[in-house]
Order: C-alpha cells, then structure tokens, then sequence
C-alpha cells in the first residue's frame, strides 16, 4: 500500500528532516511508525501527503506516486494530524458538510454512525469544541469518505482514556474492513495495542522494522523480585535498578537460568512480565550505542 | 473548485459588506454635499486660484483639469479618490489574507489533504477576489448611475469608467498582495506591506505631479492608471496604463500560482 524509496528531506542547509528511508507497508495492516519527536516521523507523514516535496527519493501509495498523483492519492486517504486546526468560526455540521464536498461519493449513513459514536454534538462552532471533541471531528472526517488508507499522526493525544479505548475500537474495526493504517506515535504502549509491525525511526533514518509479536516474544523477560538478600547483577540483566528490597530488571536469558540463581535466595514476591515495547526499545537503543 | 469558492464567499463575506458599506456610504455622503457647494462655488474655486500650482495639479485641479461645478469634476475631486483609496485597501486586505490565513491559522493541512489541487485552490481564492472585488465596484455603478442623473447631465462613458476604472486600481494591489502571501504566511505582516503599498503609491502618484522632475514617477503609480482627468476629460484610460496594469496583474497572480505549487508547507 505504502511504499517508500530511499526518502531524503532536508529543510534548508542545517535542519535535518530524513535521510534515505525506505519502508514498505502491506495493504491491510496497521503499521506503526515509532520515534522520539524531532526524529522525522511528521517529514516522512507530510511528504506522503505532498505537503512538502522530496529532495530526493519519493514514495507510493497503492502504485501513485505522491507528488505526481497527489490527487488521485488524496481521494482515497484519510488524515489525522496531531494538531487539530479547523476553522473556528464554522459550525461542525458546515465543516463536515465542506470537508466531504471535496470527495465524489459520500456514504452519508456511515457518517451519521460515526458522528453518534463519537458523540458529537453538530451544531456547536469548531472555537467552542474541547480538545477531546475536535479530535473526534478530525477522526469523523478522516474516516468519512471510507478511506483505503489511514495516516494518524500521534492520533491520541488530547483524547481521554476512555475515547481512547473507543478510538483503537474504531481502527480495528476500520483493519477488519480492510484498511490499511499508518500510525506515527511516539507513545509505544499504544502502537503495541493495535499495530502489527513497527519501524522505528531515530535521526532521521529507519533503524528497524518488525512484528510486534516477534518483538515481544524473542525478547527478555520483565523481572521484579522482592527479597532480603542482595542480588548481584549478572550480564543478561539489564536496565537493573534496585530500590530497598525490590529488584527490577530486564532478562535476556533463559528463565531456568534464572530459576535456578533465584532457588538459593529467599523471596517474598516474584512477577514476571512481558516489557512493553518502550522498555524493549531502550534496551535496542542502549546495546546500540554500545556497538 | 465551487466547493472552495462557496466556502471563501461565505467567509469573506461580512467583509465585503463592512467595506463596500464604507466605500460606498462616503461617496454618497460626497456627491449629496454637491447641491449645497454647487451655489457657492464661485467663492470655493477663488479661494483654490491662491494655492499653489503643483497643489491643484495634484488633485486634478490644475490647467485643463477638472471642473468642481459639474458633478462629475465634484467626484472626481471630492468622492473618487476616498474610491480609490479604501477600495484599494480593502483589494490590499482581502489579497493579503485570502490564501495566508490558511497557513497562518495552520488550516492549510487540512485543505491540502483533501482531494483538491493546489492549483484549484489558488485559482478558486483568485476568482473570489475577483468577485468581490467586482460586486463592490457594481454597488458603486449604481450609487453613481443615481447620483449623476439626479445631480447632472447623464455621461454613459464617464459613468461607466468611474464605476469599474477603480477594479483595474484594485486588482493591482490584490495581485501584488495575493503574490507576497505565498511568501509571507502571517497575514498580518502580508497585510501591512500591502498596505503600505496602497499608501506609498498614493504619495508616489503626488510627488509625480508635485515636480516636473519626478513625472516618470507616474508610470508605477495605479492611481495614474485610472485619474479622474483622463476619465472625466478623455473619456479613457491610456491604452499603457492599460498595458502595464494587465501586465502587473496577470504575472503576480501567475507568479503566486507557480510558487505556490512548489512550496513546502510547513505550519
């Protein structure tokens, strides 16, 4: 659905955008595009959006080319930035009524159920909306005119948890249709919830894609432990912090490696857990650098 | 494309009421004064005869210029210029704001990710220039049609020149302004500028028939383009003024349109 060749941005001499990133997305998943801010998520979701051009490379979405058939491209996408601007003076009901005069075929029904899911009242002025309500307004026409693809820009910020909740509903629900989703976010809890893969980015370049599941299950272990005598740390723990009696660490090991240090120590609490993907990243970046 | 241009009329609309209010409320205001100055307006051009040449000159008043008893020199002294001057001021305005305001409220992300081009864009904003712009010099037709049958001898070609002479001044300045804008995205400098232009060109136009010396001053000047004399006295507009406004007026708006299709947005 997605394809990007060797994407290079610059914006002037000295500020960096991305360099040389290629990335592939397949038709039906939901990607997500994880970085820390400033790391070239938003350049590479403004360039396939032809927001901004190339300096060198491009990108395709479903076999147009984003400068070239930015168009075409646009009809069957839907967007969600990170900063809701709208124009305040308009009623919702206008806006939508606007937004969707762009597009040839509208399914008005779908909007309607859109707009009581997310419980939003048409006849307020845009000005007067919360944050929460004009994210649901950027989500409502986004997905109006049924895109094939999504692209969020750190769609939850601003969203409670409780819409946040409905919103990931809405994006499964939106994959089971079949619509592919590209999720840039710097928040790695939430990608984990929904995406299948992820690619994160760091100064500009991909430096690595892969399946969540793969992630979680071939990496280490989250451990805690409370116990009276002392632990030394061994190499396959990492990120080991100590506070009083508890114990927290991640382990890279074999658990029957650790069962068996553990048997000689007296322990009053043991939780193993899977660690989410920022802590699993920390630890990619950390033995990175150490490389 | 209707989709854009029904969305800028709708928003630029209370606007073009408060402007062509003002614009035309003052010239009416101007041209009821006539009747009253008309008895007494021996006593009005003997006081003016004491002022200097340059002075008269500068306000059409000079050898050969207008005649202040007859209705159409009393416009053209007295209401056209206050035309000229906030009709090009609001040209100024609604050039400045009408594609910036986009990028300097950061809407503009939103625009773009619809399915529309760029250059559908700039073309719908232009022709809603050009339509309000238009709508305001047709209310003055019609204040002036009024007034100079009420007031004078009926002149069609006069009528017709003083009413819609000043789209030609106002198109200038919203071309100008619509190309900085592609530039400059906060409307308020964009506005400023132009402005500014509305008002510095006006001075130029007065330098230019202050002295001899400066007289080629009128050649950049949009108020010369379309001055009262050669309206009231040639029944014209002189075919370079013409040339050269088209010229200014076609390249700025071309000139945005190509720039515009290149630049990154990045609100």
């Amino acid at each position: 659905m997605i394809k990007i060749k060797n994407l290079t941005k610059f914006y002037g001499t000295n500020s960096r955008g991305v360099l040389d990133l290629s990335l592939e997305v397949k038709e039906g998943e939901i990607f997500g595009f994880i970085g820390p801010n400033g790391a070239g998520k938003s350049t590479t979701v403004r360039t396939l959006l032809n927001l901004i051009y190339p300096t060198r490379g491009g990108a395709e979405i479903d076999g147009m080319d984003c400068v070239k058939d930015s168009n075409k491209i646009k009809k069957i996408v839907g967007y969600i930035p990170s900063e809701i601007h709208f124009y305040n003076e308009m009623s919702v009901k206008k806006f939508l009524d606007y937004s969707f005069g762009f597009h040839q075929k509208i399914d008005h029904e779908y909007i309607e159920d859109l707009i009581k899911t997310f419980d939003l009242d048409t006849s307020k002025k845009i000005g007067s909306l919360s944050l929460g309500n004009k994210k649901k307004l950027a989500i409502i026409q986004a997905l109006g005119h049924r895109p094939k693809l999504l692209i969020l820009d750190e769609p939850t910020s601003g969203l409670d948890p409780l819409m946040q909740h409905t919103f990931f509903e809405v994006l499964l629900q939106e994959k089971k249709r079949g619509t592919t989703i590209f999720f840039s976010s710097h928040v790695l809890s939430e990608v984990q919830k929904v995406c299948d893969r992820v690619g994160i980015i760091k100064d500009g370049s991909l430096v690595r894609i892969e399946s969540v599941k793969n992630i979680i299950s071939n990496q280490s272990k989250k451990i805690k432990i409370k116990t009276t005598k002392k632990i030394t740390k061994t190499e396959a723990m990492i990120d080991f912090k100590m506070n009083n009696n508890q114990y927290t660490f991640l382990y890279k090991d074999s658990l029957n490696h650790l069962i068996k240090l553990l048997s000689s120590y007296d322990i009053e609490d043991l939780i193993i857990e899977e660690p989410s993907l920022e802590e699993i990243f920390m630890d990619y970046y950390e033995s990175k650098e150490k490389t | 494309m209707k989709n854009i241009i029904k969305h800028e009329f709708k928003r630029n609309f209370r606007s073009f009421v408060l402007w062509t209010s003002i614009i035309s409320g003052l010239s009416i205001m101007m041209l009821l004064l006539f009747p009253a100055f008309e008895n007494s307006m021996g006593d009005l051009l003997e006081t003016l005869e004491g002022y200097p040449a340059g002075f008269l000159e500068a306000f059409g008043l000079g050898e050969g210029g207008l005649d202040m008893g007859n209705i159409y020199g009393w416009y053209g002294v007295e209401g056209y210029l206050f035309v000229l001057l906030i009709g090009g001021s609001y040209a100024a305005v609604l050039g400045s704001s009408i594609l910036s305001k986009e990028e300097d409220e950061k809407t503009i992300e939103f625009l773009l990710t619809k399915p529309v081009s760029r250059t559908k864009i700039i073309f719908g904003k232009i022709f809603v220039i050009i339509l309000n712009l238009f709508l305001l010099n047709l209310v003055m037709s019609i204040v002036l049609i009024i007034s100079f049958v009420l007031f004078g001898e009926f002149d069609f070609l006069v009528w017709a020149l003083f009413s819609f002479a000043p789209l030609l001044h106002q198109f200038f300045f919203a071309s100008i302004a619509f190309f900085i804008s592609v530039f400059i995205t906060k409307s308020r400098t964009v506005m400023s500028v132009s402005l500014g232009l509305v008002i510095g060109l006006y001075v130029v136009e007065i330098i230019s028939k202050l002295t001899d010396s400066a007289e080629f001053l009128k050649y950049i000047t949009p108020y010369e383009y379309v001055n009262a004399v050669d309206i009231v006295k040639n029944n014209n507009i002189q075919g370079i003024y013409l040339l050269i406004s088209f010229a200014v007026i076609s390249i700025s708006f071309a000139l945005a349109w190509v720039f515009y299709n290149k630049k990154d947005i990045t609100t």
